[in-house]
């Protein structure tokens, strides 16, 4: 038994010295706030990836979906002294101490869909009204801006919560239209349940009398497009709309059998790639931040994704 | 010897460790990381403190973490409710020390086994938790006298880690040098002879379990000031650190006991091997692995304890 | 010598099995009282019954005159009654000391603070351990550590250690030896020397009659037979509990 204590320790060490230092490069942290999150994943990868391209040395961490973790991370990584950071979905306001601590030790930070801080460079993001105005605009555009529709909301999310209210600004310019019924997603461990039960209620409810379905991201499209199936409906007999994008709502949007109609997609890779180049710019040739980037904000355009442009973004 | 290794193997691995990284991992050695090390120590010791306590008296609290998230989201709502600070960290605390009583009622009086009450209490809680915040985390730059708590500073030092050290001090003596320290040992070390000898355990089980509860609550109150917000899962990740960080310190001083100071030095190896990773350019999956390796390596090397916790069903 | 304890009917179910169907016993303060009988025939659960680890369905106990309720251990103990159990509870994974001062720790006054005084319990428990054990002096040694014999010489201190006006002890000397029977034997002799009242349960019939004042035999449990101690001899006894009757001998 007391081996095991040698044996533990052995191992924490190796474990240590096989991801262990190697001659300089330059150095760059990438802190993703919640890796199981897809699209998190993707963009904290992508970052990784370009950064190796690069010839950089690139850590990706993950803090679960922690805050403590997250400012844990981010003050190891100022300790470790990397040259640069950039961070997904990380929270300004929050983290405001540690941002203000990377700036005083000269670490250059960009923030991916993480909202401004004085303390960083600026903040890659798509524009949320940009994108939820085409959601929303195709979707009455699917009932040619006449009859009935559903929406699934959710709105403990910023973002969700923006797409949900452009939702409205545009039904109330286009009274034809009615939402005759919408479900608030609870923010919980069991978010698919909610869903679930609380579409499939306003389904049957609604049972033949509308034309389209809204959802403020892609993950409740998905399965909203499975109780529709399950209620015996065919491509074509309602329109299903949402935000996001992502390789399973493509192959839906193509799939005979699935009502997934259109998707807004964020580009996480290119917003990931983005930053990176931005990073090189201005971390390593030196560009000055103000010439590449005005303001705190850097817009990363979306694209309407339907069946007409579909194959473009299936990767096989 | 081989008792030697057995009280102190543990925490001289832990020192080898330490010295590793000193050679190895540039910076490790700086004061500020040192005292980076130190206040992320501070948040998981408190709260693995509280989990002792209760394993002690041989009850398993599997809602501390999101005891201490209710606890934070508490005054964190307080707070940005515009109560004076002092009132809403009042308010937080009492919130994680009922809710540690609450276990304490559902294992001692309702004879409800700690594994599944407090499984039980920790949904409710975050539940609650979700509740309160409608899963939007409350944010705001919050009274300074408040923050100073969490991101104050005396020279360089956090004052947050002389808080830590001044709490372990009064755990330490109280459960190594009180009547009720040992009161709470001798219960769960064999329930039936210490009522026998006059002891009341269900009043020991409750104060273990409460004590979680009182731990979850003042790291809330750490945790918000450091971070000047407060969200539902905000501990989360503190649930299997700070199990891990008892277990570890299981296997030493006290072999097969979960003990304060154990759970201390285990709480150091945890951050410094996730701050190490950190320093050394490992990914962050090392990290999860290197945590399940502690977890199952210390239970095997000390599971009577937890076996009797757990399925004493 | 007036009534120490007194039991009036005293029943006690566990289920379906009866385990007391009516126990009265006096015991007299400054006398060795003796229950003996059959196993099964519930003297442990009587002592559990005075000693407040059980409480009885119906029934009644007096002490020095005044009905008690023990409704936990802590209760009887504070009454001046304190039992080393047949299972012993002791706690094998803590200290000798540890389990002597277990519920009655001493402690000394630290900068105001109320601490352990550690050193202290360890010197006191050498004291009494050396009354029927004295090999074993380290006080920091786990009871698991420990035989049989020398685990029963700790209990036995735990109820010293009370300083209680009644002692009772359920088959002290079932696991000792010659010379640790012996031992307890004379602590038995020396607590009524002292003035204390002591309640003995034991199947050793020479053990009995070399000790006992007042002996009451339990049967199915009920207490069928109570004899005076003095002239018995341990076939005597014998003969009493296989035979069940009160009549003196032939
Ligand atoms: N906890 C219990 N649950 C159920 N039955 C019990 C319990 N304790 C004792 N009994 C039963 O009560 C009866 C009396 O048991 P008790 O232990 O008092 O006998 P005893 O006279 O002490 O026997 P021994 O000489 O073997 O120690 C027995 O039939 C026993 O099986
Ligand atoms: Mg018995």
């Amino acid at each position: 038994m007391k081996n095991i204590k040698y044996a533990l320790a052995a191992a924490s060490l190796a474990g240590a010295a096989v991801a262990g230092t190697q001659a300089y490069a330059f150095e760059l942290g990438v802190v993703a706030f919640q890796m199981s999150a897809e699209t998190q994943a993707r963009c904290a990868n992508t970052v990784g990836e370009k950064a190796k391209e690069l010839g950089w040395d690139a850590q990706v961490l993950n803090s679960n979906g922690s805050l403590e973790t997250h400012a844990s991370q981010l003050d190891n990584l100022i300790q470790k002294g990397v040259d640069a950071m950039i961070l997904c979905m990380s929270k300004p306001v929050q983290f405001d101490g540690q941002f203000q601590a990377a700036k005083d030790a000269g670490i250059p930070v960009i923030t991916i869909s993480s909202g401004a801080s004085p303390h960083t460079l600026f903040d890659v993001t798509p524009n949320e009204y940009v994108m939820a105005a085409e959601a929303a605009i195709y979707t009455l555009g699917s009932i040619n801006f006449e009859g009935n529709i559903l929406a699934q909301k959710f709105e403990s999310n910023t973002g969700a919560r923006i797409r949900g209210e452009v939702l409205d600004l545009v039904l109330s310019e286009n009274p034809q239209v009615k939402l005759v019924g919408e479900h608030s997603m609870a923010r919980t461990k069991s978010w698919q349940d909610d869903v679930r039960n609380g579409m499939s209620a306003l389904i049957l409810q609604n049972a033949g009398n509308f034309g389209a379905v809204w959802a403020s991201f892609d993950g409740q499209a998905l399965i909203i497009d499975d109780l529709l199936k399950e209620g015996g409906m065919e491509k074509g007999d309602v329109a299903l709309v949402s935000i996001d994008g992502g390789q399973e709502v493509y192959r839906r949007i193509k799939d005979p059998y699935s009502m997934m109609t259109a998707t807004v997609a964020i580009p996480f890779e290119d917003m990931a790639a983005s930053a990176v180049e931005m990073m090189q710019k201005i971390a390593v040739d030196g560009v000055a931040k103000e010439d590449l980037v005005p303001g705190p904000y850097l817009f990363i355009p979306a694209t309407l994704v339907d069946k007409t442009n579909v194959d473009e973004f299936i990767v096989e | 010897m081989k008792k030697l290794i057995e009280t102190y193997g543990t925490a001289l691995a832990g020192l080898a460790l330490f010295v590793f990284l000193a050679i190895f991992a540039n910076n490790f050695l700086s004061t500020a990381n040192l005292f980076n090390v130190l206040k992320q120590v501070s948040f998981l010791s408190i709260l693995a403190f509280g989990f002792t306590f209760a394993l002690i008296t041989s009850e398993l609290d599997l809602a501390f973490a999101n005891l201490c998230s209710l606890s934070a989201v508490v005054i964190g709502f307080l707070i940005s409710s515009d109560v004076a600070w002092p009132v809403a960290v009042a308010a937080g605390i009492a919130t994680g020390l009922f809710g540690g009583l609450l276990n304490g009622f559902l294992v001692t009086v309702l004879k409800v086994p700690s594994l599944i009450s407090t499984l039980g209490t920790a949904s409710i809680a975050n539940g609650l938790a979700f509740m309160i915040t409608g899963g939007v985390a409350f944010v705001g730059r919050w009274d300074q006298n408040f923050l100073y708590l969490g991101r104050g500073k005396i020279g360089s030092v956090p004052v947050i880690i002389l808080f830590t050290l001044a709490i372990l001090a009064v755990v330490l003596v109280l459960s190594t040098q009180t009547r009720l320290g040992v009161h709470l040992q001798a219960t769960g070390e064999n329930e039936e002879a210490a009522r026998r000898s006059g002891i009341d355990t269900r009043k020991a089980k409750m104060i273990g379990l409460a004590l979680s509860g009182l731990g979850a609550g003042v790291t809330a109150m750490f945790l918000v000031a450091n971070l000047s917000s407060a969200a539902p899962q905000m501990a989360g990740d503190f649930m299997l650190n700070g199990i891990a960080a008892t277990l570890l310190g299981m296997t030493m001083f006290t072999p097969a006991k979960p003990n304060i100071l154990g759970t201390f030095v285990g709480a150091l190896i945890i951050v410094m091997l996730s701050n190490g990773l950190v320093l050394l350019g490992a990914q962050y999956y090392i990290q999860d692995i290197m945590l399940g390796i502690i977890i199952i390596v210390s239970v095997a090397v000390s599971a009577s304890v937890l076996k009797r916790a757990a399925f004493a069903l | 010598m007036p009534v120490k304890i007194s039991t009036r009917n005293i029943f006690k179910n566990y289920g379906a099995v009866e385990a007391l169907k009516g126990v009265s016993v006096d015991v007299h303060e400054g006398e060795i009282h003796a229950i003996c009988g059959d196993n099964g025939a519930g003297k442990s659960t009587f002592i559990k019954i005075l000693a407040g680890v059980e409480q009885p369905d119906r029934g009644e106990i007096v002490v020095d005159g005044k009905p008690v309720h023990f409704d936990s251990p802590h209760a009887s103990l504070t009454a001046g009654i304190a039992t080393i159990h047949q299972d012993l509870a002791v706690a094998p994974e803590m200290t000798i000391y540890q389990n002597i001062f277990m519920g009655a720790e001493l402690t000394r006054n630290v900068l105001g603070l109320r601490l352990l005084d550690k050193p202290a319990m360890r010197r006191a428990a050498v004291g009494y351990m050396a009354q029927l054990n004295p090999s074993i002096t380290d006080m920091n040694a786990k009871v698991n550590e420990l035989s049989g014999g020398q685990r029963q010489a700790v209990a036995i201190s735990r109820a010293l250690r009370w300083n209680a006006d009644t002692v009772i002890l359920d088959e002290p000397t079932a696991a000792l030896g010659v010379r640790e029977t012996e031992q307890v034997l004379d602590l038995v002799r020396s607590l009524k020397a002292s003035g204390k009242t002591v309640i003995l349960i034991s199947h050793a019939m020479q053990d009995v009659a070399a000790v006992a004042d007042r002996i009451s035999i339990l049967r199915t449990g009920k207490n069928q037979i109570d004899l005076e101690g003095g002239d018995l001899t341990a076939d005597n006894l014998s003969h009493y509990i296989l035979s069940g009757t009160g009549d003196r001998f032939h």
